[in-house]
């Protein structure tokens, strides 16, 4: 079996040294003869411009941003290879990259070869974090500068080759054309016959201005489809090595619970075991096996004691999530004053915990050499590389060189942030002098996970006589989001009162002459963290159902009511004006429909972008469908319209499926709803017809991963109640 | 035992393992994926004799002499087994293509079955083959595009 599936690292293998050139170039020292890399460093975003400036205000955040090299590109006389800085996980990122660098390199993306960039090549760990829909907004002028870099310099070299003028040539489709004559030269010709070093460009070309993009904002196929349609894609699973192992380890039976002991028992003699490996201290006890299930059975034959945990069930969990008391994070006019005339509406609600319910479970391939210092290298389906380098060198020393190579993710929304069974997988090859590969069961990856926090929001309102609102007091409380995964001390976190991911939609976005919003945060005992949007759909259902509250006790649509409260001429006031006339346009806003059906529409702001939706239901039979969904978005600049189209979709039947289904179930400390079985999602008889209209534009691209799901269950539960069904105030939505 | 595996004889060691993880684990064909372990989600699927079959319900040896299609043994290739063609319902996907992919499994080979037994099937057909087999990524919609038009791309060829 060779282990070319495992994708070994090519003969580039030695971290690259840079050489800075004018400007802001990097140019790779040492690269093979006839090649070029060329790279740019950019300032590397730490997170979501909200919130960083959040944290600045506070003092808090970074204060030193690095700089790296984001990307880089591999001439040689076989083409151009693109060191894809993002990884995939489904969101089309490797082919919207292409289309970016393409556009200045004058290839179209499909001549472009497209690979993960990895540590192994050099690439800085942080440099790959993948989060927070940010990766085509913060590459979008670093890669085209980088390209047109490139191209510049193919362009001066060709221009000596072939005795003319630099103005003589125009690039196009890969190769250069000499004006007024029929010859040309490809750019792996250019490579081929080139020697000594490369003349770089006096200075940085001129970028393509967006109205003649021939690339950018086409819908281009998927660079990774044909091979996932082949079944050659590599994920996290499929990783593999000669001679490799199987491993499964002990996992607690209860959230907080400690290993206290451990001994092989029965697991050493069983069928296939090649080792039981035990370590109290780190409280790893494990197995060895030939084959995957005899490594899982063999786990279940282990011996070992843990420590009580929480017994906590869901009903505990929600109680302690309940709005109150709290930090003052918004004060705008008087609401004392606004609540305490006019026509009062008053309204709570709840979302539940969730699962990232990804349908690849976690996997890790791990080579080890078990001498002390000796190499890991790891093969593993992360969105953050840097986080698996600092947890092995956590776990296995921080002398030990460690190489990442980052495979593809089936699915993630969040979860492979953290992704541990690295660790899991080096000490057992580690233990054992041979590659191990650990693969969880589904029941384990839902049950050993972190998850969306529970939320619980208290909204009080007040009605003027001309029936605008008056002000409105929002009390919000939520389990953490970031500060269960990374970050500061529980002292320092307390202070500040807040989790970032838990700002994401926490704001109500219209123009109120008074807002008051008092915000909670919880550390839970049960492991939460980043899913889909981290707080913007729990957030945007309890902002979004209320206004329509609000609307109706003014006897107002709710169409209006919104365009009424988003003042014109403000930005994000007039974009949110556009997607919400677009979406409810869309959707027939305001024509009439059957007893028994109505329309709902909620929107939301997040990472730059804007989206409203319009959801259709029917309630006949007292059974709740979802008959159809409109959505509008304004993520600006589109790269690639079927690809952020599926986004949007995609993100929607997310939305639906936590609107209509998902609520993680917790007793006794642990997860109940371990499988699909009891933890339903979405199917195909349940999805409506789902149509996207973008309505952005301009030259600058924001956010597209996230931001669509924010409004989803908002907008169902206001059709609900516009079909002449309750009111509903939580999560799923039951009649 | 031998398994019978897109068109070739494979001696197999471990027969009263899942399916799934001698695909996977044993011949090193990880086109078919493994999702919830109890037969739910459709990520497992193959093609046992012409139908598709959960792969992690069923050992190896119950398997018998029934031919096996996983993903890999779809498309028509060369005596190098170099890819000559995509087959129609993976051209389709690719033209319509899903999100993360990990779920493929079910709806193509689901697809591939329903095209052979209904060559012009229409939306509800089309749902109905697809149901049992989930996508996270909820690219539902595009799947009933992508068999429509797999559907189109078999009947030109």
């Amino acid at each position: 079996m060779s282990d070319a599936s495992a994708d070994p690292p090519a003969p580039l293998g030695r971290p690259r040294r840079w050489r800075v050139a004018r400007r802001r170039l990097l140019i790779g020292a040492g690269a093979t003869f006839g090649s070029l890399l060329v790279g740019v460093p950019v300032a590397l975003e730490y997170g979501r411009p909200s919130l960083v400036q959040w944290m600045l205000e506070r003092g808090t955040g970074p204060t030193e941003i690095p700089e790296s090299s984001l990307v880089w590109f591999e001439l040689t006389r076989d083409g151009i290879t693109l060191h894809v800085p993002k990884i995939e996980m489904g969101q089309g990122i490797h082919t919207a990259l292409a289309q970016l660098a393409a556009e200045e390199l004058r290839v179209r993306p499909e001549q472009l070869r497209v690979v993960q960039a990895d540590t192994a090549r050099g690439f800085p760990a942080a440099t790959l974090f993948t989060f927070g829909s940010t990766s085509v907004a913060s590459l979008y002028t670093p890669i085209r500068e980088a390209a047109a870099a490139v191209r510049s310099m193919l362009e001066l070299a060709a221009a000596g080759q072939l005795g003319v003028q630099v103005q003589q040539l125009t690039a196009a489709d890969g190769g250069f054309q000499v004006s007024g004559t029929d010859r040309r030269l490809a750019y792996r010709d250019v490579i081929a016959a080139h020697h000594g070093p490369w003349q770089e460009p006096a200075e940085q070309p001129v970028l393509r201005p967006a109205g003649e993009f021939t690339s950018i904002g086409r819908s281009v196929p998927r660079v990774d489809f044909r091979a996932k349609v082949l079944g050659e894609a590599v994920y996290g699973y499929d990783a593999r090595l000669p001679d490799m192992g199987y491993g499964a380890f002990a996992v607690p039976p209860r959230f907080g619970a400690q290993l206290e002991s451990a001994e092989a028992g029965d697991a050493a003699g069983m069928p296939g075991v090649r080792q039981v490996v035990i370590d109290v201290e780190a409280g790893f006890a494990g197995v060895v096996a030939d084959t995957r299930t005899r490594a899982w059975a063999a786990v279940r034959a282990l011996k070992v004691s843990w420590s009580e945990g929480t017994r906590v069930d869901t009903a505990a969990l929600e109680q302690q999530v309940t709005a109150g008391d709290g930090v003052v994070l918004r004060r705008e006019g008087s609401t004392r004053a606004a609540l305490s005339q006019g026509r009062i509406v008053e309204a709570e609600y709840r979302t539940p915990m969730a699962a990232h319910a990804h349908l690849e479970p976690l996997a890790a391939l791990a080579r080890v050499e078990p001498r002390p210092g000796g190499k890991v290298e790891v093969w593993v389906p992360t969105q953050s590389p840097e986080s698996v380098i600092e947890d092995l060198h956590a776990a296995l020393g921080e002398d030990r060189p460690v190489v990442v190579h980052v495979t593809q993710l089936g699915g993630s929304f969040g979860r492979k942030g953290g992704q541990h069974l690295a660790v899991e997988a080096a000490r057992l090859s580690a233990a054992t002098g041979r590659p191990v590969h650990v693969g969880w069961t589904r029941d384990t990856d839902l049950r050993q996970a972190f998850y969306r926090p529970p939320t619980h929001t208290s909204m009080r309102g007040s009605i003027g006589p001309d029936g605008m609102i008056r002000g409105v007091e929002q009390h919000s409380a939520a389990g953490d989001i970031i500060w269960a995964v990374a970050g500061l001390p529980e002292p320092v976190r307390s202070l500040l009162g807040f989790d970032p991911g838990g700002l994401l939609g926490l704001f109500l976005p219209y123009d109120l002459p008074a807002y008051r919003l008092v915000n909670r945060r919880e550390q839970l005992p049960v492991p939460t963290g980043p899913w889909r949007g981290l707080g913007l759909m729990p957030n945007t259902f309890a902002l979004e159902s209320f206004f329509d509250e609000l609307a109706e006790a003014a006897g107002s649509d709710p169409l209006t009511y919104r365009l009424a409260h988003l003042r014109k001429g403000g930005a994000q006031g007039e974009r949110l004006r556009t997607v919400l006339r677009t979406a409810a346009q869309m959707a027939g806003w305001g024509e009439p429909l059957p007893p028994g059906r109505g329309r709902g529409i909620a929107c939301s702001g997040d990472v730059g972008t804007v989206v409203a939706v319009v959801a259709e239901v029917d309630l006949s039979g007292g059974r709740l469908r979802v008959t159809g969904v409109d959505a509008a978005v304004d993520c600006g600049l589109v790269v690639n319209p079927a690809g952020a189209k599926l986004q949007a979709q995609g993100a929607i039947v997310m939305g639906l499926s936590s609107a209509l289904r998902e609520s993680l179930q917790i007793r006794d400390g642990q997860v109940v709803s371990d499988n699909f079985d009891s933890y339903p999602i979405l199917g195909m008889a349940d999805t409506p017809p789902v149509r996207v209209t973008f309505t952005g534009g301009g030259d600058v691209p924001h956010g597209m991963g996230e931001p669509v799901v924010g409004p989803v269950p908002a907008a169902v539960a206001n059709a609900v109640h516009a079909a002449g069904g309750p009111r509903l105030r939580s999560l799923p939505l039951r009649l | 035992m031998q398994l019978l595996i897109n068109g070739r004889h494979h001696e197999i060691e471990h027969g009263d393992e899942p399916l799934v993880w001698v695909l996977r684990d044993e011949l090193g064909l990880t086109g078919t994926h493994y999702g919830c372990g109890i037969g739910m989600c459709g990520c497992c699927t193959v093609l046992l004799a012409g139908r598709p079959a959960r792969s992690c319900q069923i050992t190896a040896a119950e398997v018998g002499e029934r031919p096996v299609v996983t993903l890999e043994g779809l498309a028509e290739r060369d005596a190098d087994g170099a890819v000559v063609a995509l087959h129609p319902v993976q051209q389709a996907f690719v033209e319509n293509p899903l999100q993360c992919g990990w779920c493929l499994p079910g709806h193509v080979l689901s697809a591939v079955a329903l095209l052979a037994r209904d060559p012009a099937p229409d939306e509800a057909a089309i749902a109905e083959a697809a149901q049992p087999n989930l996508c996270r990524c909820g690219g539902y919609n595009t799947i009933k595009a992508a068999v429509a038009r797999a559907a189109e791309l078999a009947r030109d060829r």
